[in-house]
């Protein structure tokens, strides 16, 4: 197994640069999301590992080979495309043989190697079906199987779920995370869904605007996201930001918002610092009803309550700005109605320069 | 309070430096040695437009020279426009483009609404085997030569065993001979072309038919609009932007009389209304050997043609573009 | 939204009329083809007294007798053949290729060369040079120079064009990733996807070959190499030219008139073999041709 290794990679059309200047390091065995919304370079950027497009700048290599000039035939890598590319006029098996075929591999060897990835992938019956006649889940796993059969030192994904239903996406996800574990390829994979991101991956890298924003394992962005940009992109509901300016009280710091007060216990980096402008973040989850020890209360009023379940999402506001706790109901909402506080622990509170959007005084 | 921003960076389009002759040089080489494929495959398309296409426009030249054989394109002396004097004080070119004109106003007038009319009909009916049989009969002669039509004609209105002065001779009417009467030649030709030409033609407005919003009828029906009411209101508005596209594009081929039917119905007793430029350059060029003045005609032809494409490209593209519902 | 029960009268009425209408114009379409197939199963007598009208009058095959036994009547068949079939061939084996090469966005200067081949629609040097071309290159009177000459079509070629342009990128790739190279993703990923294309100019070459005559007729001089239209046309203004012929030829039962109509009825037969499965493509094919530079 190869790792990748991206340094410095930029993409230039014409005179448009859309990816600027890239590092990345992906281990072998690993499994790397680019994550990030439309448009932020992250399918380009696998396009360029796939050698789909030039690489305008920078360095890509696959285990120790530089392959910046190197055909895709000839990088050892596999993609799995969005709308699957599979030939309308061949059925399974021959989809799954093209690539073997083209590379004349002997037809024994070929036959044996689709029968076993059939049986991997569950697909052996249908291997006479033309893709038409198969269900979107069959089809995205001929699209893998295809990938498979090539044993490939990388696996490449782009979006291979945003054609399915939302319940068959959750349950082909869980398939492509046992089939890697099951066969341990360094696979890279793009998608704009953060909740794809948060399960299948080993480590997630946050793009936008052609850049990385943080490389770092699902909690990692969860619990420390570095910027206000990850903060809103990683965790749904996304996390609750809003301004306000530092204060300091015999107590600690305290974060003063639109007459709102927040203290910031523990966070003693920031005495001092008093009147800086920052970018409070809270995630919903984070959010208590009762107080605790040396909890930070924020008065409320209660607009919207939406039940989930087991969960209800709180609507409220902080000022003008919207704020939604997630909290628990314990099969109960009729305790939620009266609620006009709730609670967060200091530490739990993220602070993000409001300049530089930058996350302020983390020990990261 | 105002709302968070979300963007943590900069824009996304930077300005890039030029690149180095060495670097797109290289790219090239790099391009060149991943997708020669290509190249070859286009090679033979290429090669073939210019020895058949692009080198006769190089011959056009012999409109301007005084040609002969003997000293081929390029030895024949210049001339000027000595050729083009000579087309326009002559009698017969100056009627050929007359009639060519005439000849594609008929048309217009009589043929070009013939398949709007076919698409229409064939909207209402209902029968869907009855449509479809007459749907097949009636794209047939499009796929039928020219040879063979100007066989049908030639025999259909013989004067002596012709269908169409037999049946006058039932009424009572004395033969005529109509190939020979320039008086006829026109409604002959423009009726073969709608016999000819009008089913095939509706394909395309049946299919701009299929294209509209079914619902629209619907509320129609509700509203308690007939049938008659629903095409007028409905069905033509909807295909409108069709028809003038389809009109533009006719208006643009005013030159282009097929003039492979002409020479197959036309004699010398009917050039008075039948012969067109293309017949009158083929006479002269082809058969009488006059290739140079020949060729100024058809260079005249051409490109009157191309102005009057290329303006009617251009209204369609505008109209299009502002026709997109 | 159309149902026969829901109709007022009114536009019960409307129905009616109109299907009368079609069948009408139906009619008048087809009644040219009855009446000359009927003319040539007629005698030359009744012909040329006018007599026949819709079926066969004193029916006799004189008049394929008459045509089938001439030499070169089988010798311009045979040639339509070779010019519909080599001519097809010929047109598939420019189009395909640069078609697929000009649907590639990979393509350097993928816009010049596409105006360059969209220019030839809009202007065209005219007949004459085309002839004097034809004459310089050693064409005429060649057979070769007829497949040759009229291989490609720009229409054909931008619309197949635009076909390849449709099919998504990810199957180039896909193929290109499993080691595909361009003649492979051509033959064995973009053909396979384009059948319907692909028969619709395959239907279209066979037609335009087939009925094929003008420039046949001013190319050729050899009687062994002219194809059927052209002899049809000879045959004709043989025929009507040449009143000798009549008055000769009534006796034997058949007429110019009835000659001429067997010679067309044996020219139309291959049209009709082939038209129901041109009919199941061209109406697809003509909505593809939606022609964008």
């Amino acid at each position: 197994m190869s790792g990748v290794k991206l340094e410095g990679i930029v993409k230039r059309y014409g005179a448009v640069e859309v990816v600027h200047g890239i590092d990345l390091e992906i281990k072998p065995q690993e499994f790397v999301v680019l994550v990030g919304p439309s448009g932020c370079g992250k399918s380009t950027t696998l396009r360029m590992i796939a050698g789909l497009e030039e690489i305008s700048d920078g360095e890509c290599r696959i285990g120790d080979r530089l392959v910046n000039r190197v055909a895709p035939k000839d990088r050892d890598v596999a993609m799995v495309f969005q709308n699957y590319a599979l030939y309308p006029h061949l059925n399974v098996a021959e989809n799954m043989a093209f690539g073997l075929r083209i590379r004349k591999t002997p037809k024994d060897e070929i036959a044996k190697t689709i029968a076993e990835t059939a049986k991997i992938l569950g697909l052996t019956e249908y291997l006479e079906r033309r893709p038409a006649d198969l269900s979107g889940g069959q089809r995205q796993r001929v699209a893998m199987g295809r990938a498979i059969v090539r044993h490939p030192d990388v696996f490449l994904f782009d979006e291979p779920l945003s054609n399915l239903d939302a319940k068959l996406r959750t349950q082909m996800r869980a398939e492509i995370k046992r089939l890697h574990k099951r066969l341990g390829v360094t696979s890279v994979y793009v998608t704009h869904d953060q909740v794809e991101a948060m399960t299948l991956a080993d480590r997630i890298v946050v793009m936008a605007d052609g850049n990385i924003e943080q490389i770092g394992t699902p909690m990692e962005l969860f619990n420390n996201p570095a910027n206000v940009f990850v903060a809103g992109f990683i965790g749904s509901p996304p996390m609750n930001q809003f301004e306000a300016t530092l204060e300091d009280s015999d107590a600690g710091p305290i974060a003063h918002a639109n007459g709102t007060l927040i203290q910031l216990h523990g966070q003693e980096a920031l005495r001092g610092s008093a009147g800086r402008d920052v970018i409070v973040g809270i995630r919903p989850e984070h959010v208590m009803l009762s107080a605790e020890e040396g909890t930070a209360s924020i008065p409320i009023e209660l607009d919207l309550i939406e039940t989930l379940g087991s969960e209800a999402l709180l609507h409220t506001h902080v000022g003008d700005v919207p704020f939604v706790a997630k909290v628990e109901t314990h099969g109960e909402i009729g305790h939620l109605q009266g609620i006009n506080a709730l609670h967060v622990k200091p530490a739990r509170v993220k602070l993000f320069d409001k300049e530089t959007g930058r996350a302020i005084g983390q020990a990261a | 309070m105002a709302m968070v921003d979300k963007k943590s960076s900069a824009g996304t389009e930077t300005v890039v430096p030029k690149q180095t002759l060495a670097k797109r040089l290289d790219r090239i080489q790099m391009h060149i040695r991943r997708e020669w494929q290509i190249y070859l495959m286009l090679v033979p398309t290429i090669l073939w437009f210019i020895v058949f296409l692009y080198k006769p426009m190089y011959g056009l030249q012999i409109a301007f020279k005084d040609y002969s054989i003997f000293r081929g394109i390029a030895g024949s002396p210049w001339v000027g426009f000595e050729h083009f004097g000579t087309l326009f004080t002559n009698d017969q070119f100056i009627r050929a483009v007359k009639n060519t004109i005439t000849i594609s106003a008929l048309n217009l007038i009589f043929a070009f609404p013939a398949p709007i009319i076919l698409a229409l009909m064939f909207n209402e009916v209902l029968n869907a085997s009855y449509k479809r049989t007459a749907q097949t009969i009636v794209y047939l002669p499009h796929f039928i030569s020219s040879v063979i039509i100007a066989g049908i004609v030639i025999t259909a209105f013989s004067p002596t065993a012709g269908i169409v002065n037999t049946v006058m001779g039932w009424l009572g009417i004395d033969p005529i001979y109509f190939l020979t009467q320039p008086e006829w030649f026109r409604p002959i030709f423009v009726g073969t072309g709608i016999w000819q030409e009008a089913g095939f033609g509706s394909i395309v407005f049946l299919a701009a038919i299929a294209g509209v919003n079914p619902s629209l009828y619907e509320s129609a029906v509700v509203d308690g609009a007939n049938r008659w009411q629903m095409m007028w209101k409905i069905t033509i508005p909807s295909i409108l932007p069709t028809i003038l596209i389809m009109l533009i594009i006719r208006i643009g081929n005013i030159m282009e009389v097929s003039f492979e039917l002409v020479i197959l119905l036309y004699q010398p007793a009917t050039y008075e209304t039948a012969d067109v430029v293309n017949t009158w350059v083929y006479r002269q060029g082809l058969q009488s050997g006059q290739y140079d003045l020949a060729a100024a005609a058809g260079l005249f032809n051409a490109v009157v043609a191309f102005v009057l494409v290329m303006t009617a490209n251009t209204l369609s593209r505008r109209f299009s573009r502002t026709s997109l519902w | 939204m159309m149902n026969w029960n829901l109709y007022s009268r009114g536009d019960k009425f409307f129905a009616i009329m109109v299907s009368i209408l079609i069948g009408m114009f139906t009619v008048a379409t087809l009644y040219p083809f009855i009446y000359i197939a009927a003319m040539s199963f007629s005698s030359g007598f009744a012909a040329q007294a006018g007599k026949v009208v819709l079926t066969p009058i004193d029916a006799t095959l004189e008049a394929y007798g008459y045509i089938l036994k001439d030499p070169q009547f089988w010798i311009s068949y045979r040639n339509t053949f070779i010019y519909t079939i080599g001519g097809t061939v010929m047109s598939l084996l420019f189009i395909i290729p640069g078609a697929y090469a000009l649907s590639r966005p990979q393509l350097y200067g993928r816009r010049t060369w596409n105006l360059f081949i969209a220019f030839t629609m809009w202007f065209n040097a005219g007949l004459i040079p085309f002839f004097l071309n034809m004459r310089d290159l050693g064409l005429l009177d060649s057979m070769f120079g007829i497949i040759l000459a009229f291989a490609v079509n720009a229409f054909n070629l931008i619309l197949l064009r635009n076909f390849f342009e449709a099919i998504p990128q990810s199957f180039e790739e896909a193929a290109r990733m499993d080691g595909a190279n361009d003649f492979q993703v051509l033959w064995k990923v973009f053909v396979p996807l384009s059948k319907p294309a692909i028969a619709t100019i395959t239907l279209f070459c066979i037609v335009s070959r087939w009925n094929g005559f003008f420039w046949a007729m001013v190319l050729l001089q050899s009687e062994d190499k002219i194809p059927l239209q052209v002899f049809l046309r000879h045959t004709i203004s043989n025929l009507s030219d040449n009143d000798e012929f009549a008055i000769l030829q009534t006796d034997a039962g058949f007429s110019a008139e009835t000659v001429t109509a067997a010679i067309i009825v044996c020219s139309i037969i291959p049209v009709l073999i082939v038209y129901p499965f041109i009919q199941k493509y061209f109406e697809k094919g003509i909505l593809l041709g939606g022609v964008k530079e």
